[in-house]
């Protein structure tokens, strides 16, 4: 499901949703406005605003919040009795004591654990809903997105499409913090002038590691030159927490007109656009110059008929969700495969799309191996079509599994610096 | 070791209240085995019930708080019976519409349900399990899910869902939750659910002894409070069971592997979807989901394949129900001017092999606005 434009939801882009989106153009620096929110302190109690009701002291040493309210107390009271209270013969009874003690502690703690999370993190202050930022010289965008119960798939770690999503997630909103986002359908405003689009053509996905339920992953994104006419867009996710390198991605795509369906030059006017925000750098994925073998239905292992998008498949146009694609690649490899296996690499080269009313099949071959062996093979590689069964070709794919629980000791990605 | 130099319990009450105790209770209690106890300090009450706090205080645990507690937007409300967390809408989450999905919203209403169990203490796995249950190999599972939306977010709002639990009957747990619009302050929705113990291993409800369930009744409200306290609300009413045949369906509905859950079923965002299917698309192209019930009587497995029926409802007043010759799907109760452009389905899912029941439902749908 995805708000996403006119050929492929993996597009940087969308018609934008609603007014708000007016106030927000802001071209690089800074971080993203929410035009239509206004932030309320006293609202609810959310975390942040728990501190606020505490009225705890920054002292473990339960004096000084006793001394406040036995004033306020004193006060209220009128009368007020000033002969010293001494502890000793005063003694409260030990539940009491307990829940007193547990009581400053909490406070205390409260107090100590938001007073140790401010400076340490001050770009969580900035960015409360984690909408993402520029960093790195306004090249670089960055969003944090913790990983949600709904997320996890059957393997207890997220999915697939969650860690997918992720990453067209913060595409859109990379362009969109960047000012790149024009009207309809996924281009910028030049682009719009000219109905021209971006198409993504090709993904290549490494995962390194899984997140699980309760992490946080920081997904950074950029976009560079490809060739002459072609745009590369790479992905950087770690963990927030340890720096972790979990997955690393990178896309290419060109521009089309969206009436004649032609792939097109860029225009020296949005190259003026877009051309600000290209790094050069590596791309953050070796490229897998190996081609992607069409199979036919006489070399596939394993047919599968019959897919056929649901409502939550499509996105604002009604064509079905890139990431939607690759859940059903997946979903046709053969069964011990995805039992015994995660994924490790993908790559994936987009030919069409398709809407509600296709129907579509899924082919797979897998190479080097024969299936009742795989329990006990290492790394095992396929090779996949997803194609209308009608004979278009939709996708064509090449993935690599490695046995669950293995560790991946690929190279640790970095942001690339910007070079002159 | 601390001095408390207090004279007398009244003053022990005063510096209990403004500490806010129980709203403290929330972020440690996940750290370590669920506390036996709450203070409830809430302002009505002049007096309050305590009972002798018998968690362990390692301040160890509680530095080193996980970052996603952190950038959690939610905690318990200050009475600590309740819970609140806000969202913001990602692109990813809307629907044809531009507008979130009712998934995304089924989606959601679950992971603040768990994030609630998660903050008073409760299993950190995201099952909501307290630890007694897990000792008895007892389960969480949906009997009932009423969901009503009166406005959708659209991407990039921020909602903020407050959400509580509360027992009902003999055997059941009832989970309410209000959505609503952070922006405005208008409620968007409100929905209610109602939850049984099942036993893992034999897959059968269970009943379990009050102590059982004290364990996390301490922690939602003693007063009844319901997200529907209207009379005759739409969430109690009860749907007929569609018999064949039906004007709508959609057969074969395969699980995929991404609908399955951590525990390898269904879960139930997914049966949402199904019934969806059977919907037709004219209503789908032009009218929105107004409100959704759900009752859950089988769950469903990997390999199970199961049929979406749909049908129209009849109302009590409508003399016949009205259909188009064309096919398409009509208003039931054209006689009255307020369901003119009002909708209302009721599903069947049921396993395709040998016809038994899997849920049944009950949908709204009204004209969608113009945005």
């Amino acid at each position: 499901m995805v708000a996403t434009a006119a050929t492929s939801s993996f597009f940087p882009v969308t018609s934008s949703p609603d007014s708000s989106d007016s106030k927000n153009k802001k071209l690089g620096s800074g971080s993203t406005n929410l035009g239509g929110i206004k932030p309320k302190p006293s609202a609810s109690s959310g975390s942040l605003q728990v501190k606020a009701n505490a009225q705890a002291p920054p002292k473990i040493n339960g004096t000084t919040v006793v001394t406040s309210s036995v004033e306020g107390f004193k006060n209220e009271d009128g009368t007020g009795s000033p002969h010293p209270r001494t502890f000793i013969n005063q003694l409260p009874d030990w539940s009491m004591l307990l829940a007193a003690i547990t009581t400053i502690f909490l406070a205390a703690e409260k107090q100590w654990m938001m007073l140790d999370w401010k400076p340490r993190r001050p770009d969580m202050l900035i960015d409360p809903f984690g909408i993402g930022r520029i960093v790195q010289d306004g090249l670089v965008f960055r969003q944090n997105f913790s990983i949600r119960s709904y997320e996890i798939g059957a393997d207890r770690t997220a999915s697939i499409e969650t860690l997918m999503n992720h990453l067209q997630e913060t595409a859109i909103n990379h362009c969109k913090s960047a000012g790149l986002l024009g009207e309809g359908f996924g281009a910028t405003p030049e682009m719009c002038k000219k109905n021209l689009i971006w198409v993504v053509t090709r993904m290549q996905v490494v995962f390194d590691r899984y997140p699980t339920w309760g992490d946080v992953v920081q997904v950074d994104t950029w976009v560079s030159a490809s060739g002459k006419n072609g745009m590369r867009r790479d992905w950087l996710v770690s963990d927030s927490k340890t720096g972790e390198v979990l997955t690393r991605a990178s896309s290419v795509w060109v521009m089309m007109n969206k009436l004649t369906r032609r792939l097109s030059k860029i225009p020296e006017e949005v190259r003026g656009e877009i051309e600000p925000f290209f790094m050069n750098s590596d791309p953050v994925v070796a490229e897998d110059s190996r081609k992607l073998v069409k199979l036919d239905k006489s070399m596939a292992e394993h047919v599968r008929k019959g897919l056929t998008p649901r409502w939550s498949d499509l996105d604002v146009n009604q064509h079905v969700n890139n990431v939607k694609y690759i859940g059903w690649i997946l979903e046709s490899a053969p069964l011990p495969v995805l039992e015994t296996h995660e994924l490790s690499s993908m790559t994936l080269e987009y030919r069409r799309e398709c809407g509600r009313e296709c129907k579509l099949q899924s082919l797979t071959t897998v190479s080097d191996s024969s299936v009742g062996d795989l329990v006990n093979v290492g790394e095992i590689e396929c090779q996949h079509l997803l194609q209308l069964e009608e004979g278009s070709e939709i996708v064509r794919g090449r993935t690599q599994w490695r046995p669950k629980y293995a560790k991946s000791f690929g190279n640790v990605g970095q942001i690339p610096a910007e070079s002159a | 070791m601390l001095k408390f130099p207090y004279c007398n319990v009244t003053d022990l009450n005063q510096a209990l209240a403004q500490c806010r105790f129980v709203g403290l209770l929330g972020p440690l209690a996940s750290r370590r085995q669920s506390p036996r106890a709450v203070v409830s300090c809430s302002p009505s009450s002049s007096e309050f019930s305590l009972t002798p706090v018998q968690a362990v205080m390692s301040c160890q645990q509680q530095v080193g708080s996980s970052l996603v507690n952190r950038l959690r937007l939610g905690g318990l409300t200050e009475d600590g019976l309740s819970y609140k967390e806000k969202f913001i809408i990602r692109g990813f989450e809307v629907g044809i519409n531009k507008i979130a999905t009712i998934e995304t919203i089924a989606n959601l209403l679950q992971e603040v349900g768990s994030n609630h169990a998660q903050s008073v203490g409760f299993s950190t796995d995201g099952f909501g399990t307290t630890p007694t249950m897990r000792k008895l190999h007892l389960i969480w599972v949906t009997a009932r899910m009423h969901i009503e939306v009166y406005k959708y977010p659209a991407w990039r709002d921020v909602i903020e869902i407050e959400t509580w639990s509360q027992n009902e009957g003999r055997i059941g747990t009832r989970r309410d939750w209000i959505l609503n619009e952070v922006a405005t302050g208008e409620v968007i929705g409100r929905a209610t659910s109602k939850w049984v113990m099942m036993n893992q291993d034999t897959r059968r409800m269970q009943k379990v002894s009050d102590d059982v369930k004290e364990e996390y009744l301490v922690f939602c409200p003693r007063e009844p409070r319901l997200a529907f306290s209207e009379k005759n609300n739409k969430s109690l009413k009860r749907i007929a069971k569609l018999e064949d045949p039906v004007r709508y369906s959609k057969l074969g509905l395969k699980p995929r592997r991404a609908d399955l859950d951590m525990n390898q079923h269904v879960n139930n965002v997914t049966y949402i979807g199904w019934v969806l299917e059977s919907i037709p698309k004219e209503i789908i192209d032009t009218h929105e989901l107004q409100a959704i019930t759900l009752f859950y009587r089988r769950e469903c497995q990997q390999y199970d394949v199961v049929d979406s029926l749909t049908g129209l409802e009849l109302t009590e007043d409508s003399k016949t129900v009205s259909v188009g010759t064309n096919g398409s799907a009509t208003a039931t109760a054209t006689t009255r001017e307020d369901d003119h452009d009002c909708h209302r389905f009721l599903h069947l899912l049921r396993l395709s092999s040998d016809g038994r029941e899997i849920s049944r439902g009950r949908t709204e749908w009204r004209k969608k606005p113009t945005r």
